[in-house]
């Protein structure tokens, strides 16, 4: 926290300049961090990565008009200069708007946020990355001997440790401190058999220490998903076609809720504020309390989860993130805010704004989004009430369009159930539906709450934002499978 | 605390990495002046303005290499960040994939043309905002959203074998989004490398019509039906920029392109020519050195629907046993910009010769079933039409496109001899492109009935 201490006084030094200079609200985050990279490629080192960046960002609000400006110049004249600038420029498109823009009323919290580290994330040098990588490599293709032919010749994995720090400040009261360790990592394997070609895609991360590696088992992990890839690939028969029960895992309902939940109901899409970009979304600002699921429907977002990738339990407005039930028994409950779409929708501000870096300004991110657990002690139980459907454990393929109403997911790692019981693996079946129709089909929800994590896009430029999926396995009933070849 | 000059920058970081020991090192330190002004539903939302300088620090000893990023210019802390950096790289073994760097030096004296105008551009974004919103408004658009980006970077190396120079980039772009209803909504971009070639008010017009052709979209009958496809330069540069992407090197040897081993070999219809530029006329990226100081050039990647090149960088160069493309990325070399060949037929014509088909004015969510085979769908919005019989018969929405890069690509009919540059938020690598006129393309439609949408 070294830099940050010395660098916190200019930020505090430019909210006092900006409400001189006539802003009616004003917001300075000094941003930035360090971060180890290391790279291996088929078993070969890439060079090892270090990042080290700090820098301020600052946000005014002058006659209903937003300028946002960022340097990474940390000198008090830099600083004196870029208030200026922002004043300027946010006064200057002042005849443009059309929609004066208002913070409102938001409780400012006064905080430091420290996450618990076992051990100290700066442990992770390119060394510890190395070996880390190298041992799951070593795994990964000790599982070759066993394949029957299945090779995974392409094995590219990147993990990286890092600490983000924050000072945010704001002119009415905000002072905000947090430093968030985390750890990430990524792969991407391919298996190959003859011409056919399997890929799996894996990100893992949380916030905290080196710990993480032993607590998320990620050796192991990795281990498994690569053999479950070469069996994909060796095995999966062709999967059916029709309207069937789907029974989606941990992984297929996160990244559901994460599409076609989380993206529609972030308030400043729903305003128009991401039209040109991200898109809008297919709730209007009167769709709370809209029916767009089943009972059984239930998905929130929740910042305050520890070791979570999203975890932000101040946003980057100063204000105190909560969870949001965003929906409740099929209904929508909740959007996600900050202080100018509270403050338009006349809703409490729950805390959802933050930005990928000093440069970038804050917008509304989900955290960690999941459908929450159900009654269904296991994935079996859940499975046995199934008699002709199919099981998506994993998914590659997925996206959905900008109104956040029609999304794919083609699976991975997938079985047929016959009789309550999973038999086959199938290959590739495709589920393409809409977002009602996907959360009215369902109808249970294991107790198993597990997550995935992920980076979301959104803003422009782009920000890519950790975040967490998640969820139980989930029942969808009657909907629609597409198999492939 | 005073900050450096970047030049001044580099000649000190390389001195500090040379006084620790290194055998070489390549510092490219990056001054980046970028305006923005966001504007929704016909109201600009924020303006920004970010001044950012950057360094790439690269060292080498013994076989043993590391790079590293910083945004922290100060010379204290340039050196503290190298010191941390030479340490961490004598941990590390030696690297198999170490090139030494070439012991010719360079000069690189910089590109004489970019446009001044865009380093002060706030009168200008604000009037070309403006514009572009009238002008959507006035073709039929009761709303507009969008961005209108300004930057100047310039680019500065220097090696540890006396390469030396700079390098200055200019761009404005514009996207715009015109809405009539909360279905209907039409696209437009102007991207340009200076304010001559600029055209705010067609790019806001053209989302504005489309907006206005959109309303009363319907969905199509079949579930999934193959069509022939028209693809605007959007959204034909969203799918070639990616095929640039898939030539690196890095891809082929990571396994996570369709075009590994297929060198030499057809991997498109014969009047399909792609090629990577890192400097030119119009280029709206791109630098005349490479982050290894190699002089960057023009590359073609598929030359009469071969794949003639993949991009290299030195090191995988090497292991390729060919030359440098000049596309480094120090691990992995990446396209500069893209540029694909026109073709012959106007428009009009290329629609007469559709019999079933749609065309496409802009896509999103581009995402791969499967790198290595190629496979993805992606997700078309705005201006989409039905064709039949050589006529645009009424509006289309909700539907999805999947197919394999290499298959589709092999059933080019036509392309344009209009051609235009591409670069926003579906579109990394700016791409010169015209329209694309594809053959047997799948097209699906989501299961589930649309709801009754409120306000």
């Amino acid at each position: 926290m070294r830099l940050l201490e010395e660098y916190k006084d200019l930020a505090e030094y430019c909210v006092k300049e900006s409400r001189r200079l006539g802003a009616e609200y004003a917001e300075a985050r000094i941003h930035g961090g360090t971060g180890t990279g290391f790279l291996l490629k088929n078993g070969e080192p890439q060079p090892s990565m270090i990042d080290d960046s700090f820098g301020i960002g600052a946000r005014v609000i002058v006659g209903g008009a937003m300028g946002f400006s960022a340097t990474n110049l940390l000198s008090k004249d830099a600083v004196k200069e870029l208030t200026a600038k922002t004043m300027k420029m946010a006064k200057s498109s002042a005849r443009l708007v059309k929609e004066p823009i208002g913070m409102g009323e938001s409780k400012p919290a006064k905080r430091k946020v420290r996450v618990v580290e076992k051990e100290k994330i700066e442990g992770g040098d390119p060394t510890w990355l190395k070996s880390l990588l190298l041992d799951i490599d070593k795994r990964v293709v000790g599982l070759q001997k066993e394949g029957r032919g299945v090779k995974i010749p392409n094995r590219m994995m990147v993990a990286s440790t890092g600490a983000e720090e924050k000072y945010v400040v704001t002119s009415d009261g905000a002072q905000v401190e947090s430093r968030i360790p985390r750890f990430h990592f990524f792969g991407i394997f391919t298996a190959i058999k003859g011409a056919g070609a399997a890929q799996r895609m894996i990100q893992q991360g949380e916030t905290g220490g080196l710990e993480i590696v032993e607590r998320i088992r990620l050796r192991e992990l990795v281990e498994d998903e690569a053999r479950t890839l070469m069996e994909v690939l060796g095995e999966a028969e062709k999967a059916p076609t029709g309207i069937m029960d789907v029974v989606l895992s941990p992984e297929l309902s996160g990244i559901a809720a994460h599409e076609s939940v989380g993206h529609p109901q972030e308030a400043d899409r729903i305003l128009g504020r991401e039209g040109a970009q991200a898109g809008e979304s297919y709730l209007s600002r009167d769709s709370l309390g809209m029916k767009v699921g089943s009972e059984d429907a239930n998905v929130s977002d929740d910042p305050t989860l520890a070791n979570s990738n999203g975890f932000s339990p101040v946003d980057d407005e100063g204000v105190v993130s909560q969870k949001r039930r965003l929906i409740v028994n099929g209904k929508i409950s909740e959007l996600l805010q900050n202080r100018a779409t509270s403050s338009l929708l006349g809703v409490k501000n729950n805390g959802s704004s933050r930005s990928a870096g000093f440069d970038r300004e804050p917008i509304i991110r989900m955290s960690n989004t999941f459908v929450e657990p159900g009654d269904y002690a296991t994935t079996e139980d859940l499975i046995k009430e199934v008699k002709d459907g199919i099981y998506l454990k994993s998914f590659t393929e997925w996206n959905i369009d900008d109104k956040r109403l029609n999304q794919r997911y083609i699976g991975l790692e997938a079985y047929r159930i016959r009789k309550g019981e999973t038999t086959s693996l199938v290959r590739a079946p495709v589920l393409e539906i809409t977002t009602p129709a996907l959360w009215g089909s369902v109808r249970g929800r294991s107790k198993r709450l597990e997550f995935e994590a992920a980076s979301c896009g959104k803003g422009d430029p782009m920000q890519g934002i950790p975040v967490w999926t998640g969820g139980p396995d989930t029942l969808l009933s009657g909907v629609r499978i597409v198999g492939g070849t | 605390m005073k900050a450096v000059d970047p030049e001044h920058s580099n000649r000190f970081a390389a001195q500090v990495a040379e006084k620790l020991g290194a055998d070489e090192s390549i510092v490219i330190s990056a001054v980046a002046n970028e305006r923005m002004a966001s504007f929704a539903n016909s109201s600009v939302a924020v303006t920004k303005n970010v001044n950012e300088t950057s360094q790439m620090v690269y060292i080498a000893k013994g076989g043993r290499r590391i790079i590293g990023s910083s945004s922290n210019p100060q010379r204290e802390s340039l050196e503290r960040f190298i010191t941390l950096l030479y340490k961490s790289m004598l941990t590390l073994p030696k690297d198999p994939g170490y090139v030494p760097l070439p012991s010719k030096s360079r000069t690189f004296a910089g590109r004489p043309r970019y446009d001044r105008k865009l380093e002060s551009a706030e009168t200008l974004i604000a009037d070309s905002v403006d514009e572009a919103i009238r002008a959507a408004e006035s073709a039929g658009a009761s709303r507009a959203a969008g961005s209108l980006e300004t930057g100047v970077t310039t680019h500065y190396i220097a090696t540890s074998s006396g390469t030396v120079g700079r390098d200055t980039s200019s761009k404005v772009l514009l996207n715009v989004r015109a809405f009539t209803e909360k279905d209907a909504s039409g696209h437009g971009l102007s991207c340009s490398a200076n304010v001559s070639g600029f055209r705010p008010a067609k790019a806001g017009a053209r989302a504005g019509r489309d907006s206005k052709r959109m309303r009363d979209a319907r969905q199509l009958k079949d579930d999934a039906s193959t069509y022939q496809v028209l693809m605007s330069p959007a959204v034909a540069s969203n799918l070639l920029s990616l095929v640039g992407g898939f030539a690196s090197a890095f891809s082929i040897e990571a396994g996570t392109s369709y075009l590994v081993g297929k060198l030499g070999k057809k991997v498109a219809s014969e009047g399909l020519e792609l090629t990577d530029m890192g400097t030119g006329e119009g280029c709206l990226e791109g630098r005349t050195f490479d982050d290894e100081g190699q002089p960057t050039q023009s590359t073609k990647v598929i030359e009469r629907g071969v794949l003639a090149s993949y991009l290299h960088n030195l090191s995988t160069a090497k292991r390729f046993r060919t030359r440098s493309t000049g596309n480094a990325g120090l691990i992995e070399p990446a396209p500069w910009n893209l540029e694909v060949g026109a073709g012959d037929s106007g428009y009009e014509e290329m629609v007469k010769e559709m019999k079933r088909g749609l065309v496409l004015t802009s896509n999103w969510y581009t995402r791969f079933k499967n790198y290595r085979t190629g496979e993805f769908s992606t997700v078309p919005r705005d201006g989409t039409y039905l064709v039949e019989n050589g006529e645009v018969k009424a509006p289309i929405k909700g539907i999805r496109v999947g197919d394999s890069l290499e298959r589709m690509f092999s059933s080019i009919r036509l392309m344009s001899k209009e051609r235009e540059w591409v670069q926003w938020w579906e579109v990394d690598t700016p791409t010169l492109c015209p329209w694309v006129l594809v053959d047997g393309v799948t097209v699906t439609k989501a299961y589930g009935q649309r709801p009754q949408v409120e306000g």
